[in-house]
């Protein structure tokens, strides 16, 4: 296996297994405080990643992505607020079950769960991850248009307050994307004749806006709110009646979280809450649910994080990322000069063993840090927000000035932010928003491509089965779940 | 006060208003993009610099008006009021970020932990110098030194000859 040799250097020096190590914590604390999710950690840290080696750097992101996952649960059982929006279905059973002394438990079978998700999630990734770029070798500008257009059409269905507007923050996305000078001829767009947007808008600054900025005064809307915290007093491994319980719902949630994960936009959070009512459908006592039920903490956690290593799956085969975070790690990616696809295996071959092994590492780490830290890490939640969120805020500063040590950078920055709270009031959800502006510059080269080979003509995209197979998937994310409304309303005004 | 999110109230879905947002919002981009610089049709390939942009903005009016005719079947419902808190804290940040070229960096990240403390409630004297002194401490430690990242130093830092 080529680059598996050097992957393992790489990963065994004891400077990158630092970072592994730091990652971890550092997801596990974020995740474990309310408000600050992986999403947010990973583009907060992606400007100081830039410092590092691309390996080394992918490394400590995806650490950070798999402990982050993982840490939500933390909050999600002691004091009922996921820590991260894929620990809400973790809340529904975990909480109940703290209330009843039995937080320990709750933390352990989360714990477990993750790394049995994530682990699995990995093999996957490291499996179909070359396997889909190999297919990836075939496509030309019409294909990747089209697969831009797919992975853009699945942001209907993911988290936000409707599809149709997670579908306007994408192509809002796709604008921004546009703005500074068109590389083919070298016209300005939207510059407005500032010479500091020639170069488009830094991607990092409007990351760290609208996923930090956007928190920070959604968390400044919140200062009134008290929450009540439940102390771990004993932690302990589940019992091994509660693994023959539950080992059905892992591996059923494993497979599903990994599933959803793969494809293109959908994330952890989806993955958890359809792990969550898979495990109740399946369960044999499907009424302890919400009052406590092991399964209820097992389905969700295990789905939650494989849906880590799926979504890295198209990010790196193709360059479509399969989750808002993967978004991130793929904007870290880009800026490193690495192209996702299957160039990249064939280049870098051992960036993808070190994502692996640290993904690995780091599942198996914060199985460490939540078993035995997870007292300590609930205390966590008792930072004062006020001392928090202005930490928080700096560390916005710096990392958007440090990218390029320009101001233009944090005005963008604030502005991103300010814009990506009045839209999220108004329910656009900022994911959709980044998926846009990662993936516009792939979707406007090879619409135009594609344009300049089939002569202008839009039929020439009918000879392309594979581009017109992306379309169709398109169609199907777009309209499957209206059309599914529709048929249930009807089917109740039959009924009544 | 504030409102319950989600009550019912008199008039429109949010929903109808924010589709006119965006179509107000794309009608101005679209006149942008004719203002954009036109180059032979040989240079750009027959693909102009305004065709993705346009092509985009359709899609955002199309999707605007489907946001329209959903939200008129929708009754309206209150979003409930913004806290004052948010304005102030946005005002705070927003002030902070102008003050970073006349005050430097690391006065201006003292000033702001000093006063978002304050505002969000925080009143321990000790917590909130803690944090005015250590935030600008640490940034400079680990930044400035560590990562030689050049901060502004501001008018009044180099005024008075100090680092930032």
């Amino acid at each position: 296996m080529p680059g598996l040799e050097v992957a393992l250097q790489v990963i065994t020096d004891p400077y990158i297994l630092g970072l592994i190590f730091v990652g971890t914590i550092g997801g596990v604390l974020v995740g474990a405080l309310p408000g600050l999710s992986s999403s947010m950690a990973t583009a907060l840290l992606l400007p100081f990643s830039l410092y590092l080696e691309p390996i080394p750097a992918i490394a400590l992101l995806a650490s950070l992505y798999c402990a982050g996952t993982f840490g939500g649960s933390i909050t999600a059982i002691l004091i009922n607020a996921p820590g991260a929006p894929p620990a809400a279905a973790t809340a529904f059973d975990g909480y109940p079950l703290a209330q009843r002394g039995e937080a320990g438990r709750a933390l352990g079978m989360a714990a477990v769960s993750s790394v049995a998700g994530g682990t699995f999630s990995v093999l996957v990734l490291l499996v179909a991850a070359p396997l889909l770029a190999q297919v990836a070798y075939s496509f030309g500008p019409a294909e990747y248009f089209a697969l831009a257009v797919f992975g853009l059409s699945m942001l209907s269905s993911i988290s936000g307050k409707g599809a149709v507007k997670n579908l306007i923050g994408g192509c809002l996305g796709l604008l921004i994307a546009t703005i500074g000078v068109d590389l083919t001829t070298g016209v300005e767009r939207f510059t407005f004749g500032l010479p500091q947007l020639y170069e488009g808008i830094h991607f990092i600054p409007v990351l760290i806006g609208l996923f930090a900025i956007t928190e920070l005064l959604s968390q400044a809307a919140k200062l009134r709110q008290h929450v009540e915290a439940i102390g771990v007093s004993a932690l302990k491994l589940p019992s091994w009646a509660d693994f023959r319980r539950v080992k059905y719902t892992v591996m059923r949630s494993c497979g599903i979280g990994t599933f959803i994960g793969i494809l293109p936009a959908e994330g952890s959070t989806m993955a958890a809450m359809i792990g969550y009512n898979e495990s109740k459908r399946w369960s044999k006592n499907p009424e302890e649910f919400g009052e406590g039920s092991i399964e209820g903490i097992a389905g969700p956690e295990a789905a939650n994080n494989a849906a880590t290593g799926g979504s890295l799956v198209p990010t790196l085969a193709l360059g479509i990322p399969g989750s808002a975070t993967a978004a991130v790690i793929l904007g870290g990616l880009q800026v490193q000069g690495l192209r996702p696809g299957p160039y990249l295996f064939e280049q870098q071959p051992a960036l993808l063993y070190g994502i692996f092994f640290s993904m690995l590492l780091a599942n198996f780490l914060f199985l460490g840090f939540g078993l035995v830290g997870a007292k300590v890490f609930s205390r966590i939640t008792q930072v004062p927000r006020a001392l928090l969120w202005p930490t928080v805020f700096t560390l916005c500063f710096v990392g958007a000035y440090g990218l390029e040590q320009s101001m233009t950078d944090v005005y963008v920055m604030l502005a991103a932010g300010l814009v990506g709270f009045v839209l999220k009031r108004y329910g656009f959800a900022p994911a959709p928003i980044i998926m846009g502006l990662v993936l516009g510059e792939l979707t406007e080269n090879s619409l135009a491509q594609a344009m300049i080979i089939f002569d202008q003509q839009w039929t020439g995209f009918l000879g392309r089965p594979i581009a017109m197979t992306f379309f169709g998937l398109a169609l199907l994310s777009v309209f499957v779940a209206p059309i599914r409304q529709l048929l249930s309303r009807r089917a109740r005004a039959t009924q009544a | 006060m504030i409102e319950p999110s989600g009550r019912s109230v008199r008039g429109l879905h949010h929903d109808v208003y924010v589709g006119f947002v965006m179509i107000v919002f794309c009608a101005v981009a679209f006149y942008v993009t004719t203002t954009f610089d036109s180059v032979p049709a040989m240079l750009s390939q027959n693909i102009p610099a305004t065709f993705f942009p346009r092509l985009v903005l359709a899609t955002i009016t199309l999707l605007s008006v489907i946001l329209i005719v959903s939200g008129l079947k929708r009754s309206a419902e209150s979003l409930g009021s913004v806290p004052g808190s948010v304005f102030t804290t946005a005002a705070v940040i927003t002030l902070a970020v102008f003050l970073v070229k006349p005050l430097g960096t690391l006065l201006t990240v003292g000033l702001l932990a000093l006063t978002l403390t304050w505002l969000w409630g925080e009143r321990q004297w000790s917590r909130i110098a803690s944090l005015a002194i250590g935030l600008p401490a640490a940034i400079y430690l680990v930044f400035a030194i560590g990562l030689q990242v050049r901060f502004p130093r501001g008018v009044v830092m180099s005024l008075i000859g100090a680092g930032g």
